[in-house]
This record gives C-alpha cells, sequence and structure tokens, in this order.
C-alpha cells in the first residue's frame, strides 16, 4: 500500500515537470503560428496584430500558467489553427494510431513469445542459431524498408500480390468496421515484425537464464521433462519481465508507428503531431505531447503494478527487505 | 544448478545431442509414477499450440485476403462513377478561408465551396462569376455589379446584395486575409437586390482580378458556423468532412442557384498526399484518380502503362531565389549578377524531369506583363567569375553566404546550387529548415543571404515595390511605373508598363528565377473536366467526372 502511494506521489511530480519541460522546449523553437497564418504575402502589423489577437504577446509565466490552470481542469485547450478542441484532435487520431498499436503489439507477440521459445528450446544448435539469426536481422531491419517491401508484396495495385490496401484509411473510418481493419494490416505486419523480433530476443534470453535457475531444475526433479519445466515454470516467472518488455514496446510504439503511418498515409497521431508543429500550432502540440508523455508515464506505473501483482516476492521485499531471505 | 547437468548429462552419455524429451524422460526413470505423468504429454504438446497459433494467423490472412479480392472484382463498372479522389499535395491547415495563408485553401474552396463577386477561368482571365455583368465608371472610381437572380447559400438563405455588399465591408473593417491587396477599394453598398457598387480611392488596373480571389468571396451574414471547420457557402459544392491531415470530402450541393456550373459527379475527395512515393502508389491502386502535381521524375512507368495521361500545366509558380538586397554581402550589384550569371538553369530543370520552364524575371507567363527575359542572365560562368573577381572574390577567396529555404522543396536544389556556385568562388551553406521558422527568419525578420521560395500566387508583383517586404527589394523607377500600370485604365498600356517594370528587377537582380514549376498531372484514363492550367491555384471541380473502363 505505502509502495503504492509513493508510486503515485512520484507519478504527479513526473507529470509536473514533464509540463515545464513541454512548454520551454516548445518555446525554443523559431516561428509561431501567427505568422504561419499570415503566410507570405503579409506586412509584419499583420503578424503582429494576429500575435495579439491569440494572446501569443503574454508573458511565459503566465502562458503557462493559463495552460497548466486549464490541464486541471480537464481542458486541454483549443488549437489556434484548426479550431477543434485539442480532445477531439487527439482521440480523432488516436483511433488510428491505438488500434495500430495494439494489432502490432498482438503480431509482435504472436511472432516473437513462440519462436523466442523456440529458439531457447530447440534442440539442434543449428536452428537455434538460425532462429537466433532471424531475431537479430529481423529487429535490424528499419520498419520504413520493411513496409516498402510489403507494399511492393501485397500493395492493392503496386504489389506483386496486390490484394491490401497500402494508402490511407477509409473515408468511412470505424463505422466501416472491415474496411478500417483490412487498411491496418500491412501497418501492423510492418510494425509487428519489427517488434516481434525484439521480443523473440527477448523471450529467448529470459528462456535461457531460466535455464540454469534452481526453479527450473526443482520442476524437473519433480517430473518434468526440460521442456515442460522451462515452459511451465520458466516461461511463468519470464512473465514479469516480458510483460515490461511488452510494456515498453507499447510505448515505443507510440513514436515508433509515426513512421509507417506516414509511409501507409495513415492520419494517426504522427501525422497530427507533424502538422502541429510545423504550424507552430503551440497550444495544440504542448497539450498533445503531454498527453503522450503522459500515457507513457502511466504505461509505466501500470506496468510496475502489474509486477506487483504477478510476482508476490516484489511486495515483500519492498515492505521488509531482505524478509523473504530468512523464510 | 548441479542437478540440471546430471540431468540430461549422466543418462545420455552416449549422444549429447539427444533430444532434450529423451534425456529428461531417462533421467527420471527410476520412478515409475513419474515417467507415466512425464510421457503423456511428452513431445508434441508444446509444439502444436506454437505451430497452430502460426497456422491461424495464416489461415486469417487468407481469408482476409480471398474477402478483399472478392470485393474488388465487383467495382468494375461500365457506367459513371458518382464519386472521383484527387490527391493532392499540400493540405489547407483548417478552413478558415478569410484569416489562414496557404494557396490550397483558395485552390480548393474558391469556385467550389465559396463564390467570388466574379470568377476566374483557367486562363487567368476574369468572367462572371455571382455578378453576371459590371461597368467601371470612365474615371475608374465606381464599379457597379449586376447580381444574378435567385441565388442562396447551400443553407438555404437567399444570397443578394446586402451579403455581397456586408463581406467586403467585413474584409476592409476586419482586415481579413489579403484585405492589403484591395487597399485602394474604399467601400461596397448595395443599391437594391442586385446591383452592388464598389467605390474606389484610387483607380485600380487589378481590383477585378483580386475580386475573383480571396477578397471578393461572398458570406451568408446570417449564417454562424465555425468557420475552422466547416463551410457555407453559395458554390456548387459542400464540405461534408475535412481533416487536414487526411481529405477533404466535397459533397453536391442540392440548392445550387446555377446551372451552368452544377456539379457532374456527387462526391468529390481531395486526399492530401505530402510524400511523393505514397502519392504515386494511391493513384496506382487506384485511391486516387488524379494527382496533382506528381513528381515529373515518376511519370516513366505512368505514361508507358497506358492507363493514365499525364500532362504538365502551366501556372503562376515561380521558384525565387532572393538575394537579401540590403544584406552585408549581397548588397553588392555585381555578386548579385555573377550568382544570376552562374546558374546553370538548364541542369536545373533537366534534373527534375524536364517540364518547368524558364523564367528570367518576376512575371509568370500566365500573367499581364509577361515578357521572356530568360535572354538578360543567360548561362556564363566566365562572366560571373569575373564579376567576382571585381567584387574582390575568388575560389581562393570565396564569399560565404547562407541559402536558407523550407524543407518542403527537398535537398537537392539547395545542394544543386552550392556546387553551381562554388565553381565562381561563392562558399554556399545550404540551411534548410522547418517552413515556419523560413516564415519567421526570413519573411518576417527579413534575416537572410539567400533564400529560396516557391511564390506561387498570380498578379503578385507588386512585392517588387514594397522596400519593406522580405526581399528589401527599394526601387523608385519600378514603383512609379507599377502606380502607372495600376491607374491605367486600358488593359494593354497597364501590360505594357508593367513589362517595363518588370525587366528593370529583372536587371537589377534583386532574385534569381530558377524556373517557372509546371504541375505535372497524371489521371487516369476515364477522367473528365479536370483544369488543364493554373491547377495550383483555380481548381474548378464541377465538370470533373470518371468514367471506369469496363473490366
Amino acid at each position: 500500500m505505502r509502495y503504492l502511494i509513493w508510486r503515485l506521489i512520484w507519478f504527479a511530480v513526473a507529470l509536473l515537470g514533464l509540463s515545464l519541460l513541454v512548454f520551454a522546449a516548445l518555446r525554443i523553437l523559431p516561428g509561431d503560428v501567427a505568422s504561419v497564418m499570415a503566410g507570405t504575402n503579409a506586412t509584419p502589423a499583420r503578424v503582429a496584430a494576429i500575435r495579439s489577437r491569440m494572446g501569443l504577446d503574454r508573458s511565459y509565466p503566465q502562458q503557462y500558467a493559463d495552460w497548466l490552470g486549464g490541464l486541471l481542469h480537464g481542458n486541454m485547450g483549443v488549437s489556434a489553427i484548426s479550431g477543434r478542441t485539442v480532445a477531439s484532435q487527439i482521440g480523432s487520431h488516436a483511433a488510428i494510431t491505438l488500434p495500430l498499436i495494439v494489432l502490432s503489439l498482438l503480431v509482435a507477440l504472436s511472432i516473437g513469445i513462440p519462436m523466442g521459445c523456440q529458439a531457447a528450446l530447440a534442440g539442434s544448435p543449428r536452428v537455434r542459431s538460425v532462429l537466433h539469426t532471424i531475431a537479430i536481422v529481423g529487429g535490424a531491419v528499419p520498419a520504413l524498408w520493411g513496409g516498402l517491401l510489403l507494399i511492393m508484396l501485397f500493395g492493392r495495385g503496386v504489389g506483386l500480390i496486390g490484394i491490401l490496401p497500402s494508402q490511407g484509411f477509409p473515408d468511412a473510418g470505424w463505422h466501416a468496421p472491415r474496411a478500417a481493419l483490412i487498411s491496418l494490416i500491412l501497418p501492423a505486419i510492418t510494425t509487428g515484425l519489427v517488434a516481434g523480433a525484439g521480443i523473440m530476443r527477448y523471450t529467448r534470453a529470459c528462456l535461457i537464464s531460466m535455464e540454469d535457475s534452481d526453479t527450473v531444475a526443482m520442476a524437473m526433479a519433480c517430473g518434468m521433462t526440460r521442456r515442460q519445466a522451462m515452459l511451465r515454470v520458466g516461461l511463468r516467472l519470464s512473465a514479469a519481465q516480458l510483460v515490461s518488455v511488452a510494456g515498453l514496446t507499447f510505448a515505443q510504439m507510440i513514436t515508433g508507428v509515426m513512421v509507417v503511418e506516414s509511409l501507409f498515409n495513415l492520419p494517426g497521431l504522427g501525422a497530427m503531431l507533424i502538422n502541429d508543429v510545423g504550424n507552430r500550432d503551440l497550444i495544440a502540440v504542448q497539450s498533445e505531447l503531454f498527453l503522450l508523455a503522459a500515457f507513457f508515464l502511466l504505461l509505466g506505473l501500470l506496468v510496475d503494478l502489474m509486477h506487483h501483482a504477478l510476482d508476490p516476492r516484489l511486495g515483500e521485499r519492498t515492505q521488509h527487505v531482505g524478509g523473504e531471505e530468512h523464510a | 544448478m548441479v542437478q540440471s547437468n546430471g540431468a540430461h548429462g549422466e543418462s545420455d552419455a552416449t549422444e549429447a545431442d539427444t533430444t532434450i524429451q529423451a534425456g529428461a524422460a531417462s533421467g527420471a526413470s527410476t520412478d515409475a509414477s513419474l515417467n507415466a505423468r512425464v510421457k503423456q504429454p511428452d513431445s508434441g504438446h508444446h509444439k502444436p499450440v506454437i505451430w497452430m497459433i502460426a497456422a491461424l494467423i495464416v489461415v486469417a490472412l487468407i481469408a482476409c485476403i480471398v474477402v478483399v479480392n472478392s470485393r474488388s472484382r465487383k467495382t468494375a463498372t461500365p457506367t459513371q462513377s458518382d464519386s472521383v479522389a484527387i490527391g493532392i499535395k499540400l493540405a489547407p491547415v483548417s478552413l478558415d478561408i478569410r484569416n489562414q495563408s496557404g494557396s490550397a485553401l483558395e485552390q480548393l474552396l474558391i469556385g467550389n465551396v465559396y463564390e467570388a463577386l466574379v470568377s476566374r477561368n483557367s486562363n487567368n482571365e476574369v468572367e462572371p462569376g455571382l455578378a453576371k455583368s459590371w461597368t467601371i465608371s470612365n474615371d475608374g472610381l465606381t464599379y457597379t455589379f449586376k447580381l444574378n437572380e435567385h441565388m442562396n447559400f447551400s443553407n438555404g438563405d437567399t444570397l443578394d446584395a446586402t451579403d455581397v455588399a456586408w463581406s467586403i465591408n467585413q474584409l476592409k473593417s476586419k482586415q481579413y486575409y489579403n484585405s492589403d491587396q484591395v487597399e485602394n477599394l474604399k467601400q461596397a453598398s448595395a443599391s437594391d437586390a442586385t446591383t452592388v457598387k464598389l467605390t474606389l480611392s484610387r483607380p485600380d488596373a487589378n481590383m477585378l482580378w483580386y475580386l475573383s480571389g480571396r477578397p471578393g468571396l461572398v458570406f451568408d451574414k446570417d449564417a454562424h458556423y465555425d468557420a475552422k471547420t466547416t463551410a457555407v457557402g453559395s458554390g456548387p459544392y459542400m464540405v461534408k468532412s475535412f481533416d487536414s491531415s487526411s481529405k477533404l470530402v466535397l459533397q453536391a450541393n442540392p440548392k445550387y442557384w446555377g446551372s451552368a456550373h452544377k456539379a457532374r459527379t456527387t462526391t468529390v475527395t481531395v486526399r492530401f498526399l505530402p510524400d511523393d512515393n505514397a502519392a504515386l502508389n494511391a493513384l496506382t491502386s487506384g485511391d486516387v484518380q488524379v494527382l496533382s502535381p506528381v513528381n515529373a521524375n515518376m511519370t516513366g512507368k505512368l505514361k508507358s502503362s497506358g492507363k493514365y495521361t499525364v500532362k504538365a500545366t502551366e501556372g503562376s509558380d515561380k521558384f525565387v531565389l532572393a538575394f537579401n538586397c540590403t544584406g552585408a554581402k549581397t548588397a553588392d550589384k555585381r555578386v548579385r549578377q555573377a550568382i544570376r550569371y552562374a546558374i546553370n538553369h538548364k541542369e536545373i530543370i533537366a534534373s527534375r524531369g524536364g517540364v518547368d520552364a524558364a523564367l528570367g524575371g518576376p512575371i509568370p507567363s500566365v500573367d499581364p506583363g509577361y515578357e521572356d527575359l530568360t535572354g538578360l542572365y543567360p548561362y556564363n560562368p566566365a562572366k560571373a567569375k569575373s564579376l567576382m573577381q571585381q567584387a574582390g572574390y575568388s575560389t581562393n577567396h570565396p564569399l560565404k553566404l547562407t541559402l536558407t529555404y523550407a524543407n518542403v522543396y527537398g535537398s537537392e536544389l539547395g545542394e544543386q546550387l552550392r556546387s553551381q556556385l562554388s565553381h565562381i568562388g561563392i562558399d554556399l551553406n545550404v540551411n534548410t529548415v522547418e517552413f515556419s521558422t523560413w516564415l519567421q527568419d526570413v519573411h518576417t525578420n527579413g534575416d537572410y543571404d539567400l533564400s529560396l521560395v516557391d511564390h506561387a500566387e498570380s498578379h503578385d508583383f507588386y512585392k517588387w515595390t514594397q522596400p519593406d517586404y522580405y526581399y528589401h527589394y527599394d526601387n523608385a523607377q519600378v514603383q512609379a511605373l507599377y502606380a502607372k500600370a495600376l491607374a491605367a485604365t486600358d488593359e494593354q498600356d497597364s501590360a505594357q508598363y508593367l513589362k517595363q517594370a518588370a525587366r528593370i528587377v529583372s536587371e537589377d537582380a534583386p532574385a534569381d528565377w530558377l524556373f517557372a514549376y509546371r504541375v505535372s498531372v497524371a489521371q487516369a484514363k476515364g477522367v473528365t473536366g479536370f483544369p488543364s492550367r493554373l491547377t495550383q491555384s483555380v481548381l474548378p471541380l464541377w465538370k470533373v467526372a470518371y468514367t471506369p473502363a469496363k473490366a
């Protein structure tokens, strides 16, 4: 319980620091939204007039206070350019990015864990090394290149077996669930393959480290085969680490899928951020970045809590250090 | 630790490489009950699970493929499609055409969603629009417009002279975008429901043309809507949805007042495809039927496939390499002239696919006052070198200059210029920045040596008459000629003055005009009615239609 409270306090402190960092970092960027709105025909006087109309001539502490005040009330502000609330803007783009990440993670896990187990347990060293090589090569292939290859193979109209759409998101969005899902297949495989290779390496490493552990030995002493012991006990014990890795992979994908989104022309969070930074729509960008970073922190929090749930020993250790040694 | 080694080390001394299961099994063989437990799930309890998952994924994929394939076969029909998708490169960031800059806004909304007092055809000439006719008083100070009758907005509100006068007076009082283009316009008034009178403070030969653009747009004075995300106009199309990161969907306006420009296609989707490769994929995969622009270096395959037509279209885009006329290093006219002589325009144009046109001065071929000025500064590296020598620079003692331009134009142009200028003793540092940074540093603050930007606007010669514009070009003779051109009530006279002014500007070398960008438009066979000129600034979509070929 005490752990939970401390963890939450640190979470709040980190959020506050984050808001300061995001706010300050964006103020270093040259250019502002007023000159973007005014365009190449405008006179400096016109730019100045727009600046004061939008309140960009207020002092930084004042702007920060206003923004933070809004955040505390759950109001992330309104984009100066698109006129939509930042919340709705994030919502409509996350409706593409989050399903894409979840799909990618499913692909990654369904490739990574079985192959990782296989790489650790395969009988012949030749099979092991082939699988290990696949993991390394798979992780080294840039997603952009892998995506291009997939488009050349499966992209409708351009690929050798042109069967899957490779550009854009259907006009109807998720109102046409099948078309929407199909348009995410290639991008999900692209990110899933790369992330899957990473998960495969972690799974393999976890299992190999378990190979020599007392618990696996114990399980085998109780009559399990080595394979059984590894998969039933070893994998179970690795679960906590694998959850961390999956959580981190999930977090990485939020930024990682942006490249893939742009390759497949999906209007996800990446496209939104690039647009908003390009337009110097700072009110929107700072809320968006803040929310994304907060999401990272939240994932970290969840992973930590999940660790405690998966591995009760952790909880004991924080309450009375070393207690389990005596037991 | 010890046990695990023993488990298969001792039992399988004969062959170290036997399977793990066998090792474990024989290791445990002393206890019959354990043995029984072990054998049962042995070899092939876990393996099939792994392979079954893999097999399931494969089956799921194949199922998707079959579904998609059976769907796509149905689409081929010989009749006209009720939708057309068009791919363009730059997206408007919002729909607020009264406040937001960007040529994409004008390109997409004017003539399609919003209509102006007068309209502009693809030859850049003024035509009747909401006004069916007009008269100009002899002194050029009063314009009287006769409007069409029974006009209305897409929301059903009537559009009459009061809306026109209100829109123009709002433009002036609220200083909307490009209101400075019509600074000679004093006020608008509605004489009756179909007559609008504009009073000018000075004659302005460009007035009608500017009224065909943003300053002449007519808005519904009674409508309340968020102009950034929606639009209420009087045009043949209405905005169905808009997302600046993906597309603008236009739907035919069922209440459109006119018959001449009635929409031929129910739904026109405009997709924003900033990446050239992605854009080409979208065209070849059938997601869009028209691509404007298409990268001229990528059109070879399209042409040879026989399924697409590719045409280069003329426009008003000028790639202007501006030299800061008041900058410490570029104030010296010899340096500026040397740069113009040193640039090999043919090479640059060829590397971009060979469709762009050479341009020797500030006025593009589609504007009044155009004259071929490419002869003023022909490619002549020897002359460039001697001019640089006179200015005190050589390849051993080079002049250091920085070129600042937006990364949207790619890095190749900067590299080409750097290499071409290095031969005459200029050490060019190429600084590609975000467009908003360019706007701040170069455009607003005027802090630069060399700058490169695509000035897409037509009729924008006036920038050379404003010394506080980022060109910092100040020539009293040019300003006087331009004033005369504006005051001239005869079009021919006006064009003649512009011609003279443009020649002087080009001779002074405040910039080099690298080329006039000609947009390559690729369209699938079966697409009709897509404009063939000025597609970057006026894009009337009402006559676009698509009839897919019979499968």
